[in-house]
């Protein structure tokens, strides 16, 4: 039951941290690496809010052992703006009035990145089912979803 | 209408960039150097005498800093009234609901906090649960709350009008019974804060808490130090919905732990604790009477109604007001006697929530109003616009409506929805159901309720606006820059957010009860013209000519009607600071001491300004064979007076909604027969995602309020109040069944269904 | 009572099923195998199970992938998570009735994460992906020290959270055969909202008709979340059996579904709705199924 060395890929940089088998990857990113942009809210994967991307797909942060998460790349809400520049997804979230308390705002963004990275031009039924994983209470669903739809005309217009 | 440069635009709210981000940082996030973690134990049963706390063991143990109970507080209680100061900080004779915090620990890291917790000890002695407002309402019913005689500590009794002659007139009377269930407040953030002590005692508290004047009050009180002592600073709020206002065991706790310790405690709680012990929905069982002429007209109304409440007043002596009071509206009532009880019980706290009382007061009454259409075989949409409220009404208890957009709203929902075509027909299981609703601009409570907004002009003409409004989600950070942006003829950019602190920001009563666009929006504009007035002054030397005949717009300060005529709105700044040595600031309060302190107890009183309108018709499925419901579209008419920013607003009216829907079809929070709950956690709390919302269409109907910002009005709670009769009145249109006792679930409709083909 | 931080355990990460085996022999009671841990690690917070030792399957790379092949059928490995199904054109294409599962199981970020040998190994009455396996005669290879065996799915189930894994055996892999032409089946799941839910009730129904004409040839019909166990209801698919599908029939097929069903009520829904929901959901699985055929 010691402590243990690994090395976190994180937004592309390594990190290495000092960890007992039994911390999530949430605790990390937010503990050791004071990446608190990912948010904990049930921890037992029913709400969303701990949404980050590994290896591509969206995983509920609170459920996965920091331990497994070596090896893999993760993709943090920090990871995915570039300075100033803000992700289309994010710049469509800001114009459709997608974001109120802000809380579930991470783990929306990160649900719409799988998406839209997966299947670049969604139904509305899609959208909607993507982020079917994370709970909000402020918005009503409604412009998240106008913004994921967005985001995605958006993201073609660049490609 | 008036044309604006800021007000009424879209502008991208000010906090947007730092949420969308992940850089905004609510109470969880912070850290403080030697920072401790505390974590609470709570109480396995629903009511029982403490007879002993043991802490040794987990003092004892390597990496705990301290351990408190309820005894290492001063014992005196707070509330919300002087009538109802019931609450303690945590308690110290008996434990009154499943999962009260019965002691805090303090450690150097959350598993060792963890691992205290198993270590503490408590002996209770069981005593009978009182869990209904039937139970309550006995006689010989165990009193739940050790500051208060009976298990009714609050009612309202109200008669205005002639209702004898009101029932005398009418054609048709009809009766029903109506209730709810306790639902949780469901915001997403769990509670949090982060409580420092400085070596002089003064305790700095940073919470999620939605209305930091509020909290600030009870806590001094119950912490017994003086109101000076204590600063709160405010980070991002992850949702609220009226369910932060208080103080928590959470706050205290931490408060109480960094004082034994002197060092920084954060305490965050894990989502199931909120579940189980924090603000629930007061579970309302209420009976309404109405009476209607043949064309529709009503003419009278009785109701009775009971909210229970858990183990403490906290809002409930309001919240039996306020389902009386807002029977009143959106319909014109000419008579109406009211008599409300709240009631204690074992189950969790009750504060209120997003709509507050409206939300079942208008499920009643718009469920019975459709009952009664149908009765007379006046048409859905008619009825409603027979009996709307107009410009200029006063209700039978003295609230007065100054501009009703309400007839107009009707309009627009039913066009939206397709009501007439509908009425030809619609495939098997669609329906359509129909509320209205109406929710005022903060209430005014006390004599100390008000807002005010400061603005500090920066040299580079640059202005910073604090308000003690909390930012919750709403838009509040926003709508204020804009309007302070508008009186002064400034970008939107130039105006800057500042931090909620209640060392700068003046009294303020919070965000609750749709009050900050309105009251803190006249106090922005208030401030702003007195910064105005301030700037005005310098200019009209400059220009030399009269300050009243100035104009400011585009960042320049000229003679109205000549824009050439004038000078750089930073050409006046740099003038006060740099020649003058005087530095600019605009002050605006804002408490409408105009509308009254209604008695709760007896509801006469006009106690809003800005009474914002909706309409809400909802169109949904439902299938006969397995009860399900399906919300298809959602089709709402809105007046919110003149809106501030179109797109915040329309996600309140979407946000509300879905919501309500919520309690509408699936949420409940319950408990056994001994008071525990059984369903504390989202696996099986049910609240609506994103495929369980309908599609929404939101048309404002633009009204200029009289003493509302710029005409605008709260609207922050309009489509929760009107959301679950609207559901209601559709599973009806759809089916043919009536349910009258919330949530609306399938085996209520199957039930409804077989009872009718047995007829 | 309270969700807390994990519990202390003692964590292997062995490369081999041989290696997991001989953990699982070494430490026995105080061991736990897991894979998604979406079940698991929710269970372990709430302080209802405390395995001493957690053995992580995920770095066994002969439990992972989908490997079709015409004759033999499709072989799962018990690592594949459902997400992985979710996106398999050939689950889709060939057993739609697996594929419908997974396609209301959860969220987009716990399929990420959750195995179907989980899912399975978890053998909680609910369990989505039991009643669609059990409907296409899928089994189960399962690997312990005395060696490998293999069970039909519709026999894995014992009781609530009890499977028909000895104690130290690992399931490793899940094999359904080749559809035969003309079937197709159905799963259709009955929750609360219409996301993120257990089933209420779940139905999967999968049929052959025979190459001519509309006759069902073989039926199978499986019930999840109504009894103990995912259970299969004979009766009803022998109602199906020689006859001509249509709405009455699978009506029929539906009520007698109905009468096998031995739910209970819970703070979910009462035993009462179950039954009858077993009836409409069977109806409905087995009209999808036909139509899906034709």
């Amino acid at each position: 039951m010691k402590r243990e060395e690994i090395v976190l890929k994180v937004n592309g940089t390594d990190y290495t941290v000092s960890i007992e088998p039994w911390r999530t990857l949430v605790e990390v990113l937010r503990e050791n690496l004071g990446l608190t942009g990912t948010k904990k809210s049930c921890s037992e994967g029913e709400c969303g809010a701990c949404t980050v991307i590994m290896d591509g797909r969206p995983v509920a942060s609170c459920l996965v052992l920091a331990m497994d998460a070596q090896g893999k790349e993760i993709l943090t809400i920090e990871g995915l703006s570039e300075g100033e520049k803000l992700h289309p997804i994010q710049e469509a979230f800001l114009k459709h009035g997608a974001i109120q308390c802000g809380f579930c705002t991470p783990g929306m963004v990160m649900a719409a990145k799988g998406l839209l990275d997966e299947n670049p031009k969604p139904t509305v039924a899609e959208a909607r089912k993507a982020i079917s994983g994370n709970l909000c209470r402020c918005t009503g669903y409604q412009h998240i979803v106008d913004s994921i739809m967005a985001a995605s005309k958006m993201m073609d217009k660049k490609s | 209408m008036e044309e604006y440069s800021v007000v009424g635009k879209s502008v991208e709210r000010t906090d947007g960039r730092v949420k969308v981000t992940g850089k905004a940082k609510y109470a969880g996030d912070l850290v403080a150097p030697g920072m401790l973690q505390g974590k609470l134990l709570r109480s396995p049963l629903a009511h029982a005498k403490i007879l002993n706390i043991d802490t040794s063991r987990a003092k004892a143990l390597p990496g705990v800093m301290a351990v408190i109970t309820g005894r290492d507080f001063p014992g005196i209680p707070y509330g919300t009234r002087p009538d109802t100061r019931d609450q303690l900080p945590m308690p110290i004779t008996k434990v009154h609901h499943f999962g009260e915090g019965v002691a805090a620990v303090a450690a150097v890291d959350e598993d060792t906090a963890e691992e205290a917790l198993d270590l503490i000890k408590v002996d209770y002695e069981e005593l009978p649960v009182v869990l209904t407002a039937e139970e309550a309402l006995k006689p010989d019913s165990p009193p739940v709350n050790e500051f208060m005689k009976s298990n009714i500590p609050y009612f309202s009794d109200f008669n205005f009008g002639d209702v004898e002659k009101g029932f005398k007139e009418a054609d048709h009377i009809r009766e029903e019974k109506f209730s709810s269930q306790r639902v949780t407040v469901g915001f997403i953030e769990p509670h949090a804060c982060l409580a420092e002590v400085d070596p002089t005692g003064r305790v700095l508290l940073q919470g999620s808490k939605q209305s930091p004047y509020i909290t600030w009050r009870h806590m001094c009180r119950a912490l017994d130090i003086p109101l000076f002592r204590m600063r709160i600073v405010n980070p991002f709020v992850g949702g609220a919905f009226s369910g932060k206002h208080d103080p928590f065991d959470v706050d205290f706790a931490a408060v109480k732990l960094a004082q034994v310790t002197g060092r920084p405690v954060k305490i965050v709680l894990n989502y199931d604790e909120v579940l189980a012990a924090y603000r629930q929905r007061n579970a309302m069982d209420a009976r309404l009477r109405l009476g209607v002429k043949k064309n529709g007209v009503i003419t009278a109304l009785r109701a009775e109604c009971i909210l229970e409440g858990g183990p403490i007043c906290g809002i409930g002596p309001f919240n039996i007001y306020y389902f009386g009071a807002f029977l009143n509206i959106p319909y014109k009532i000419p008579a109406i006697e009211y008599h409300g009880k709240l009631v204690y019980s074992n189950r969790a706290p009750c504060g209120t929530v997003r709509g507050q009382e409206i939300t079942l007061a208008q499920f009643a009454l718009d469920s019975l109003l459709h009952m009664v259409a149908e009765d007379l075989g006046i048409d859905q949409v008619d009825i409603r616009a027979i009996n709307a409220v107009t410009d200029n009404w006063r209700t039978a208890n003295g609230m007065i409506v100054d501009v009703s957009g309400l007839p107009e709203c009707i309009k627009k929902s039913s066009d939206k929805i397709k009501w007439k075509e509908s009425r030809k027909g619609r495939p098997p299981g669609r329906g359509i159901g129909f509320s209205c609703a109406s929710h005022p601009s903060g209430p005014r409570l006390g004599g100390h309720f008000g807002s005010s907004v400061i603005l500090k002009l920066v040299e580079d003409g640059k202005v910073v606006l604090t308000h003690g409004g909390t930012e919750i989600g709403q838009g509040a950070n926003t709508v204020f820059c804009q309007m302070a942006a508008e009186v002064l003829g400034l970008p939107f950019e130039d105006i800057i957010q500042g931090v909620s602190d209640s060392d700068t920001a003046i009294l303020d009563s919070g965000m609750f009860g749709d009050r900050c666009t309105y009251w803190d929006g006249n106090a922005t504009i208030q401030a702003a013209t007195d910064l105005k007035r301030q700037l005005a002054e310098i200019a009209a030397k400059e220009l030399q000519a009269n300050p009243e005949e100035l104009e400011f717009k585009d960042k320049r300060i000229f003679l109205k009607g000549k824009p050439e005529k004038g000078i750089d709105f930073l050409l006046a700044v740099r003038r006060a600071y740099y020649e003058r040595g005087t530095p600019l600031y605009g002050r605006g309060y804002w408490a409408a001491t105009d509308i009254d302190i209604v008695d709760w107890k007896t509801g006469k009183g006009n106690l809003a300004h800005g009474l914002d309108f909706i309409a809400t018709a909802i169109d949904l499925h439902v299938d006969k064979e397995t009860g399900k419901v399906t919300l298809v579209k959602a089709a709402h008419g809105d007046d919110a007076g003149q809106p501030i920013n179109p797109l915040l607003l329309e996600g309140q009216v979407t946000g509300g909604s879905t919501h309500l829907a919520g309690q509408a079809l699936f949420e409940e929070s319950l408990y056994d027969e001994k008071g525990v709950a059984l369903n504390y956690t989202w696996r099986d709390y049910k609240q609506p995602t994103s495929m369980d919302a309908p599609e929404y269409v939101v048309e404002h109907v633009h009204t200029h309020d009289p003493y509302g910002p710029f005409g605008a009005k709260g609207a922050g709670e309009a489509s929760s109040c009107s959301t679950m009769a609207a559901i209601a009145n559709g599973v009806y249109d759809a089916v043919g069944v009536r349910i009258k006792e919330l949530p609306i679930t399938p085996e209520k409709i199957l039930k409804a269904l077989k009872e009718k083909e047995a007829r | 009572m309270f969700i807390k931080r994990l519990p202390k355990f003692e964590y292997h990460v062995p490369i081999s099923v041989s290696d997991a085996l001989d953990l699982l022999a070494k430490h026995d009671r105080k061991a736990m195998v897991f894979a998604g841990g979406t079940d698991i690690l929710v269970s372990m917070k709430k302080r209802e199970i405390l395995p001493e030792h957690l053995i992580n399957l995920k770095g066994i790379v002969e439990l992972k992938g989908i490997h079709y092949d015409e004759k033999e059928g499709i072989k799962i490995g018990a690592l594949t998570t459902l997400g992985e199904i979710e996106h398999s054109e050939i689950v889709k294409d060939k057993f739609c009735v697996l594929w419908d599962a997974v396609n209301v199981m959860a969220s987009p970020q716990i399929r990420s994460l959750a195995t179907i040998g989980g899912n399975l190994c978890g053998a909680v009455p609910s369990a989505d992906t039991a009643p669609p396996l059990i409907a296409i005669g899928a089994s189960v290879k399962i690997v312990g020290i005395h060696g490998e065996r293999s069970v039909l799915v519709e026999n894995f189930f014992k009781g609530p959270k009890e499977s028909a894994l000895q104690r130290n055996e690992i399931l490793t892999q899940i094999l359904i055969p080749n559809p035969l032409p003309r079937s197709s089946g159905t799963y259709l799941k009955l929750m609360r909202r219409n996301a993120m839910d257990l089933a209420l009730v779940g139905v999967a129904a999968n049929i052959r008709l025979d190459l001519k004409r509309n006759v069902c040839t073989e039926a199978r019909i499986a019930l999840g979340a109504v009894a103990p166990t995912p259970i299969r209801a004979m009766q009803a698919e022998q109602v199906l059996v020689n006859k001509e599908i249509g709405e009455a029939l699978a009506e029929e097929a539906g009520k007698t579904a109905a009468t096998v069903c031995r739910p209970i009520s819970d703070i979910r829904c009462s035993l009462e709705y179950r039954c009858s929901m077993v009836e409409v959901l069977t109806k409905r699985a087995v009209m999808d199924a036909y139509e899906r055929i034709s």
